[in-house]
């Protein structure tokens, strides 16, 4: 089971400051046209709860990574 | 509105499927394609929208139930009925609404609206059997964001799913320009309806907001121009350009009411000092996306979309502002007695000391009601100085702790505060404080058995001297240290008296772990009908408040486990006694727990699993070897082990000496059913005289001395499979 750590998670479009205000712990950049945010997640409860709210916003996504996930064989 | 002839098209010709699965996110006009479709094709109707509240089967099915007999009297009585009696079996209840269903003899057609918030898997596999029972004439429709965990692939395979998806409720350019040109009037050419379309994805929220938008601007070709060039989100682009257009004072009602969530007119009237919200509200209603009214009656919610964003910007522009509307709105929902509502506009506003309160006043009601988790999730936001100045707050929230399960740690956190309260204002530690905290020490056993029984009993005489309030929750923690402690005369006897209070069922946490317990011993003692009745009862009461994922749920699913073991349904005793094993698993050794695995590990024995035996066995004494005082488990442990060696070393010498002969093979695969040693004989054409001399050679060779060990052993070395797989 995934547990804490630092997520990157990228949806479709620019979200402006307000929603920017919704995730007020992770950091937002643009790239092509759509935004990445990055930042701490507590748990698997607090990941599924940032994806569900995405999805009341209507925001599409395009892609979840765990930064700090240690690699296979590593 | 704009019609929508395709998606109607669609929802009509899915009436040949058994489910209709409409699965969009947020503003995608799944209850509004499905509403048109109804008004034009008739017939009976029942919607329920459900929310997170509703995640327990009899809850989730009374809804149902209460919606079916609102189109004709009488349809869902049966049913109601049947939810609301004790021992009741969900799928009994369901079979009664699909008879109700049944019984109205036309097309009918039950709607399941925000399905996204049932997560519960009772509640699916509720759903499911459903699914599985509905009558020809009928259809389910469920209205989801997320596919619910039901079995889709299969149902899709059969034919028998019909799915209206985001990509079918988008937009399509036609539909757009009605919108946009013939309903909205705005002066747009092709090309410009295509961008707005483009841009927004034929995402229906996001359109409609365009067209409230385009309605206010002064140069349509460049605003329509640089929309289509921004690369804002789409949502809080229009939601920013709609915000602006609208009045000063719709716009600052509208940001004030979002802030709010769920409101009344009476309540935006109370929380922004006006006294025309209602007017104000229809107008708003009128336009058809700000707000929505809820179908509890007169009660009305922002859109989820626009909400977000409204509040954000209220934030930005007036920092303070936000905090005082939750305060005013949880001053005067508690004057309305909405305790629960006000509680979360305290809390949203930071007010720990009202939060504190409002917890002490109501936390009885609460718990009885089975709101545990909404006691915990308030007391988890106070500072632990507030809470230690709230005793009961800190008692409260041990209960809660306890009745959720797997919580041991937070239950020991809370339970030390209220040991520090106790120490620094020892003057609110009244008669109801001290025998509170008396009763969670002894149903929590931390502290071990021998400690949980005197403080069961000081609980108790407390209880019985001035604190009427906490008895039948005593007497239930008495009753299980005693159990625990192997004293089952006394134990039969607390939880009896519990049951003599005329009160008791009333009080449901303690009036079934009092059940559960007689359940226990009952089976114990081999007094079966007893035991299947206060297991039943205890099942049926936690059904009633709170889910069966906790630790109360445990406690009945372990006495349900251990009836149905004492009744010789190992299958069901496992699958029962599994199910309670996980909710009171925790990262702490506890003596619930150990006792869970020990029973597991019997049953398990008793089926021939004797590996998964020795590590249920070797699980729960780890635990014990955890705990000090920990009453009759050690011995427990000690048999128990005891007849798995035992069994071990018969399966090793049991390469048997001699095998069944070909006809008692055939007895043999027939005790693995419900039928009797005369039914047997009939089955397969031999004397009752007969039988019973294959059955007596059946257990010499197999060394057993009764059925379901015969039973247990013929699985344990495949004898039955072999009997069955060439049929």
């Amino acid at each position: 089971m995934g547990e804490g750590g630092t997520y990157r998670l990228e949806v479709r479009g620019h979200l402006g400051d307000l929603v920017g205000h919704s995730f007020p712990r992770m950091r937002i950049r643009y790239k092509n046209g759509n935004t990445l945010l990055v930042g701490p997640v507590r748990d698997q409860a607090e990941l599924t709860g940032m994806l569900q709210r995405f999805s009341e916003l209507g925001l599409s996504l395009l892609s979840v990574t765990a930064l700090d996930e240690p690699r296979v064989g590593s | 509105m704009v019609r929508r002839p395709r998606l109607e098209h669609a929802l009509e010709t899915g009436a040949d499927a058994t489910l209709t699965l409409v699965a969009a996110p947020a503003g995608y006009g799944k209850t509004t394609a499905v509403r048109a479709w109804y008004e034009n094709t008739g017939g009976a109707l029942a919607w329920v929208t459900l929310d997170a509240g509703d995640n327990e089967p009899a809850r989730f099915w009374t809804y149902v139930a209460t919606a079916v007999d609102r189109v004709r009297n009488g349809l869902g009585r049966r049913a109601l009925h049947r939810l609301r009696s004790p021992g009741m079996a969900i799928e009994t209840a369901i079979d009664e609404i699909m008879n109700g269903i049944a019984e109205y003899g036309h097309a009918f057609t039950l709607v399941l609206d925000d399905l996204q918030t049932v997560t519960d898997r009772d509640c699916l596999a509720s759903l499911e059997y459903a699914t599985a029972h509905l009558p020809p004439a009928a259809r389910l429709i469920v209205l989801t964001r997320a596919d619910p965990a039901l079995p889709l692939a299969r149902l899709r395979g059969r034919g028998k799913l019909a799915e209206v998806r985001a990509s079918d409720l988008a937009f399509t350019a036609a539909e757009a320009r009605e919108l946009l040109v013939d309903r909205a009037g705005l002066d747009l050419d092709g090309p410009q309806v295509g961008v707005l379309l483009k841009r927004t994805e034929g995402w229906p929220a996001a359109l409609c907001l365009a067209a409230l938008w385009l309605r206010t601007v002064e140069e349509l070709d460049r605003a329509v121009l640089e929309f289509g060039g921004d690369h804002r989100f789409v949502a809080e682009y229009l939601s920013h350009e709609v915000l602006a257009a609208l009045g000063a004072d719709q716009r600052a009602f509208l940001l004030r009411a979002a802030v709010l969530g769920n409101f009344t007119a009476e309540l935006c009237d109370a929380v922004l000092g006006r006294s025309d919200s209602s007017a104000v509200l229809s107008d708003l209603e009128d336009s058809n996306l700000f707000v929505l009214s809820l179908e509890r009656r007169e009660w009305f919610r922002v859109h989820a979309l626009f909400a977000e964003f409204a509040t954000a910007r209220l934030a930005l522009v007036e920092p303070t502002e936000p905090q005082s509307i939750h305060r005013r709105a949880a001053a005067w929902l508690q004057s309305r007695g909405l305790v629960v509502e006000a509680v979360a506009h305290a809390a949203a506003a930071g007010d720990h000391e009202v939060v504190a309160e409002m917890l002490s006043n109501d936390h009885l009601g609460l718990i009885r009601n089975g709101r545990s988790g909404t006691i915990l999730r308030w007391a988890r936001t106070l500072p632990d100085g507030v809470v230690i100045e709230h005793p009961d707050v800190a008692l409260a929230a041990v209960i809660a702790a306890l009745l959720v399960g797997a919580l041991t740690r937070e239950r020991r956190r809370f339970l030390l505060l209220a040991r520090r309260a106790k120490a620094r204002y020892p003057e609110r530690f009244g008669a109801y404080e001290e025998c509170v905290m008396a009763m969670v020490q002894s149903a929590g056993m931390d502290d071990g058995v021998t400690e949980a029984v005197v403080e069961g009993y000081r609980a108790v005489e407390l209880a019985r001297r001035s604190v009427d309030a906490s008895l039948v929750a005593s007497l239930a923690g008495l009753a299980r240290a005693l159990y625990f402690a192997g004293d089952l005369e006394q134990a039969w006897s607390a939880a009896s008296r519990a049951l003599e209070h005329p009160d008791a069922p009333r009080r449901p946490p303690g009036y079934a772990v009092c059940r559960a317990t007689l359940a226990l011993i009952a089976a114990d003692r081999d007094h079966l009908t007893v035991a299947r009745a206060h297991a039943d009862a205890a099942r049926a009461t936690v059904g009633r408040i709170s889910s069966s994922r906790s630790w109360l749920g445990a406690i009945a699913a372990e006495a349900v486990g251990a009836v149905l073991a004492a009744e010789g349904d190992l299958a069901g005793a496992e699958r029962e006694l599994a199910y309670a094993e996980r909710f009171v698993a925790d990262d702490v050794a506890t003596l619930d727990h150990a006792q869970l695995l020990l029973r597991l590990a019997e049953v398990r024995r008793r089926r021939g699993r004797l590996d998964e035996a020795g590590e249920s066995l070797r699980r729960a004494r780890e635990e014990v070897d955890e705990l000090a005082d920990s009453g009759k488990l050690p011995p427990l442990v000690a048999s128990v082990a005891r007849a798995l060696d035992d069994a071990r070393r018969q399966a090793s010498v049991g390469e048997i000496l001699e095998l069944p002969t070909e006809a008692e093979l055939a007895v043999l695969r027939l005790l693995a059913t419900d039928l009797s040693a005369r039914e047997i004989g009939g089955q397969l054409f031999l004397s009752p005289n007969t039988v019973r001399s294959h059955i007596r050679a059946i257990y010499r060779k197999l060394g057993v001395s009764s059925r379901e060990d015969a039973v247990a052993r013929a699985e344990a070395m495949s004898l039955l499979a072999e009997a069955q797989s060439p049929r």
